[in-house]
């Protein structure tokens, strides 16, 4: 089965979307994925978080997005990384170092996610993998 | 064979990528082998996301047409 490893740096909307699009693209084509989320994308791992802005300089493209979103043409972030992962086929990752940096605990995360690991955990997943990325 | 089984409506229109390959395979999952999925569809990426997909999991693309900027395409479950 192909593999799709992937690393979460953002929590914004233009960043976190390409990651839940491709996860679930990704499951619904019979692919492994493995999603590594770190430094400000822990924190679109917290609990409810739905992602509400874009990244600064794209500032007066959110309410094009957050439409989309509203009209049912693009599903919610959360929903579709939830499905994704309710595949059986997409793994999800927190980053044990920045759990550490900004005092953020296991229980402040959605129970979707599947384990809290380090570099040297997911580097072999990535190193398996057939294709991987790093969104931030 | 395909023309005893019915064939299952998904009705992926003014929905963006992946929502249309995400209905498609949803519906899938539900289907029995040899039945056909029509997917109406405007996400102009439809035809080529679903022949792609369809390539990957080992499902048959029977037909793709537009019409008025709907996209009708069939897919034969295996």
């Amino acid at each position: 089965m192909p593999k799709l490893s992937i690393i979460v740096s953002s929590d914004k909307l233009d960043k976190l979307y390409p990651a839940a699009i491709l996860a679930s693209t990704a499951a619904a084509m019979d692919w492994e994925a493995e999603l590594f989320f770190t430094f400000w994308g822990l924190f679109a791992l917290k609990k409810g978080y739905e992602p509400k802005n874009v990244s600064k300089d794209y500032a007066q493209y959110e309410e094009a997005i957050l439409g989309s979103v509203e009209s049912g043409s693009l599903p919610r972030w959360r929903a579709l990384l939830n499905s994704a992962r309710q595949t059986g086929k997409v793994r999800i990752y927190a980053c044990s170092t920045t759990l550490n940096t900004f005092g953020i605990k296991r229980e402040d995360l959605e129970d979707f996610v599947d384990d809290i690991i380090g570099a040297a955990t997911f580097l072999p997943k990535a190193k398996s993998s057939d294709v991987t990325l790093f969104i931030s | 064979m395909a023309e005893n089984r019915k064939t299952v409506i998904v009705d992926a229109r003014y929905m963006s990528c992946p929502g249309p390959l995400i209905a498609a395979s949803e519906a899938a999952k539900k289907a029995e082998p040899g039945q056909v999925i029509r997917l109406l569809a405007t996400d102009p990426a439809a035809p080529s996301d679903i022949g792609e997909w369809a390539r990957e999991v080992g499902y048959k693309v029977l037909k793709v047409s537009e019409r008025e900027g709907i996209y009708e395409i069939e897919v034969e479950i295996r």
